[in-house]
């Protein structure tokens, strides 16, 4: 048995992790979701993660400071930015700090699958 | 003996006196009881025994004095007055009777019964009275011829009687004449002393011959060194002197009079020189031979002072009702008559000769306010004051906005007066309409202006859905591409699209309600409620403002009545005018309360107090201008419209500096006069409880 990617959604909004968890599925990857940065940290799934989707505003620790925390913990997990607000400074930021893309919601199938394979090539 | 009295007093003490002597002394107006007692001398020396008393009628005709006795002494205070009349005694009688009463013998006369005793004291025993008339028939006296025997008048008594009661009644006559004389000039000097007006009379060559106290005080000069000299070169300026003359020598010539009888006004002149006003009537002294001239003068300076202060005020009170584009009116409703001022007319645009009528009114109002006007006339006449507003129709087709007011008064005799006032406000009026307009438009402005500050906070509510829609509308169709197709989990995706969708379409629903131009309309408000919907819209925005929401709604708060876009419109100005304020704080949380509660018994008021940068105390009023900001990029218009949107609600919207850091901004407005609990709302939107958010 093929043991399947592992890509987690970190997203405060309900409907995003009820939806992009299926689809992922059915793209062939194994899926988890989590609704905040803290949980995702706390939940033993980081070193299992091959991708992680990150939504940019959060309550709490946002996007951004998670992606820093796993830098300081060197984590060298591929990380796929998903968020609302079109803010090209943030979007700028992100990347210069490694994140693979940043999609704006919503965005395509096609878009998703495009970032989930560069980010995995990283690998 | 007939045409001579002569007198030949045996004492010696008085000489004779002719008839002519007699006349002399009456011309040369000795005093009436001397030539009256000289007559009874004379009289009395016409025969032995014979005595005279001659008896004066009083100014009221009623009563006799004895003027003369010269033979019985003490006799006139003895018998004192005596009454007129048909009997009681003998002067009295013939007085009456106007002819003589003969008594031969006291003793036995009965005319005699009241006074008998009297005269017997001087021991008379006949008395012979006659009336004594005037040339014109006027009974002016009586004279008595006594003796001291009964004895009855001969013929030539009768001829004695005859002359002394003609010479008596000249002396008399003449007497009572010149007394007349003298008190009429008496008067006339009294009248001239007394008069407040100058009174100077003039000759026909323009001499002064008459110059009153009065005029003496007025012109400084003493009435000796006037008399005398020519009028013109002592009252009349020397600019006026030639006209004058002029008009008196015309007179002369001609009789033509331009001043004659009439009042006229001219300047005067002091004895220092100095002019003044008067008013002068001159009148023709009416007596033949030359002509000469009463002149009636008065000081008319005061007079001329306050003609003109009114003057001034009228030109004042008109120039201001020029300026203020107000009218004035009186209305007499019983007589209905109608005063206007200038003014009045000239808004109605009538000539000001126009005799105005309730018709002419009418035909000014705009045909849509007649039935308003007529009420008000019906009104008038039930004496109740007037306050109203109505249009005119004016015949080049424009309108024109009046207000008017009125106070009734009832005069003395009933009738029913109004004085009121009609002022044009058709610019304020259509001022008020425009700034109805430009508050509109504004607010418009501010909702488009709002909404480059949401843009953000849209994209983000919308994007949320839309995104979990493709992401499951994929989901789904590679389901039902699979093979065998996983039609439950296809079914689970496709019910999650259809509820984003409608996610989506509340929020396209809310923003349309709140960002569509429309005119201000009323409804019962719900203020908790239009918070939440606010609060919803902006969730994103104060999230990524890092912003601390915490709304304290009050519950059961009464409903108000107003425009729900507009106030919701407000509160979003002042939630992102808080944002704002907060986007430099870093030391502190930046938490922003919204507080709605009730405020005293018939207000509701809404509070939005942050923990920002807060403002000077001297720039609060500044806060409220149009374009006044304190940020950087704000437009800063959002106040001015939001203080103008409650203040067309009734209510008021004001500033405070916390205690603390930052500011609270607050709106009152009245509560809805029945509250009912039932407020439409645009869809129910859960409270957001608290949104925390930190970001990078």
């Amino acid at each position: 048995m093929v043991m399947r990617s592992l890509v987690t959604v970190v997203d405060d909004d309900d409907s995003v992790r009820e939806s992009l968890p299926d689809l992922l599925r059915e793209f062939g990857f194994a899926a988890e979701a989590f609704s905040s940065a803290e949980q995702f940290l706390a939940s033993g799934c980081i070193d299992k993660t091959r991708c992680l989707i990150l939504d940019i505003a959060m309550p709490g620790m946002s996007g951004p400071d998670l992606q820093r925390e796993l830098t300081r913990r060197r984590y060298e997990i591929p990380i796929v930015f998903i968020t609302a607000h079109s803010d090209q400074t943030v979007r700028t930021r992100v990347l210069e700090r490694g994140a693979v893309e940043c999609l704006l919601k919503p965005f395509s199938e096609g878009a998703l699958l495009a970032a989930l394979h560069a980010a995995l090539d990283c690998n | 003996m007939a045409n001579a009295l002569t007198c030949q007093d045996e004492s010696g003490r008085c000489s004779s006196k002719s008839v002519l002597d007699i006349v002399k002394l009456i011309f040369a107006a000795a005093p009436l009881r001397e030539v009256l007692t000289i007559i009874a001398r004379s009289v009395e020396a016409q025969g032995k025994g014979l005595l005279c008393t001659i008896w004066l009628l009083d100014d009221d005709g009623r009563h006799l004095d004895c003027a003369a006795a010269p033979s019985l002494p003490g006799f006139a205070a003895h018998v004192g007055r005596m009454s007129v009349g048909p009997e009681g005694s003998a002067c009295g009688t013939a007085v009456y009777l106007r002819q003589p009463v003969y008594a031969t013998d006291i003793l036995s006369d009965s005319t005699w019964d009241n006074y008998r005793h009297l005269v017997l004291a001087y021991d008379i025993r006949a008395a012979w009275v006659w009336p004594v008339f005037s040339s014109q028939d006027k009974v002016l006296g009586a004279f008595a011829i006594l003796y001291r025997e009964v004895r009855g008048p001969d013929t030539s008594d009768l001829q004695l009687i005859e002359d002394v009661s003609h010479i008596a009644g000249i002396a008399i006559e003449r007497h009572v004449n010149e007394e007349e004389l003298r008190r009429s000039e008496a008067r006339k000097v009294a009248m001239l002393d007394s008069a407040l007006d100058c009174i100077v009379t003039i000759d026909n060559e323009g001499r002064i011959t008459e110059f009153n106290p009065a005029a003496q005080r007025t012109f400084g000069r003493r009435r000796e060194e006037v008399v005398g000299e020519h009028l013109a070169n002592v009252i009349i300026p020397p600019s006026l002197r030639k006209k004058h003359l002029e008009g008196l020598a015309r007179y002369l010539a001609s009789g033509e009079a331009r001043v004659l009888g009439k009042r006229i006004e001219m300047t005067a002149m002091r004895a220092d020189g100095s002019e003044f006003p008067v008013e002068l009537a001159i009148t023709r002294i009416p007596f033949d031979g030359p002509p000469s001239f009463t002149g009636y003068l008065r000081d008319i300076t005061e007079r001329k002072r306050s003609e003109e202060e009114l003057l001034r005020s009228a030109a004042y009170l008109a120039e201001a009702q020029k300026l203020s584009l107000t009218g004035s009116f009186g209305w007499n409703v019983s007589t209905n008559q109608h005063f206007w001022s200038n003014e009045t007319f000239r808004i109605f645009e009538y000539e000001i000769t126009t005799e105005v009528t309730l018709q002419l009114i009418l035909d000014r109002v705009h045909p849509q306010d007649i039935p308003l006007v007529t009420q008000a006339i019906a009104q008038a006449a039930e004496a109740r004051d007037l306050d109203y507003e109505c249009r005119l129709l004016m015949p080049g087709g424009s309108v024109k906005h009046l207000h008017i007011i009125g106070h009734g008064i009832r005069d003395e005799d009933g009738q029913l007066e109004y004085i009121g006032a009609v002022q044009d406000v058709t610019q304020r009026k259509l001022s008020e309409e425009a700034l109805g307009n430009v508050r509109s438009e504004l607010a418009r402005v501010a909702r488009v202006t709002s909404f480059g500050a949401l843009t953000a906070s849209i994209a983000h509510e919308v994007n949320q859905p839309l995104s979990g829609i493709i992401t499951n509308a994929s989901t789904c169709l590679r389901m039902l591409a699979a093979d065998p197709p996983n039609v439950d989990g296809a079914l689970e995706t496709a019910r999650r699209t259809i509820r984003d969708g409608h996610r989506a379409s509340d929020v396209i629903a809310r923003l349309r309600t709140l960002f569509s131009k429309k005119d201000a309309t009323t409804e019962v408000v719900d203020l908790n409620e239009a918070t939440r919907e606010v609060i919803a819209l902006l969730r994103s925005e104060l999230q990524r403002s890092q912003v601390i929401l915490r709304p304290e709604l009050a519950d059961d708060l009464p409903a108000v009545a107003g425009d729900r876009v507009q106030l919701q419109q407000v509160i979003l100005n002042l939630l992102l005018n808080a944002a704002e304020a907060m986007s430099s704080v870093d030391d502190r949380p930046r938490q922003l309360v919204i507080r709605t509660e009730r405020d005293g018994g018939d207000q509701v008021r809404l509070t939005v107090q942050d923990a920002g940068v807060g403002f000077q105390p001297q720039s609060m009023n500044k806060l409220f201008e149009a374009f006044y900001t304190t940020k950087s990029g704000g437009m800063g218009i959002g106040l001015s419209v939001s203080r103008s949107i409650i203040e067309s609600h009734h209510g008021r919207l004001w500033a405070t500096p916390n205690d603390g850091p930052g500011a609270s901004f607050s709106f009152s407005i009245p509560r809805r006069p029945e509250s009912v609990t039932s407020a439409p709302s645009l869809g129910a939107i859960p409270a957001p409880v608290q949104h925390t958010m930190r970001s990078f």
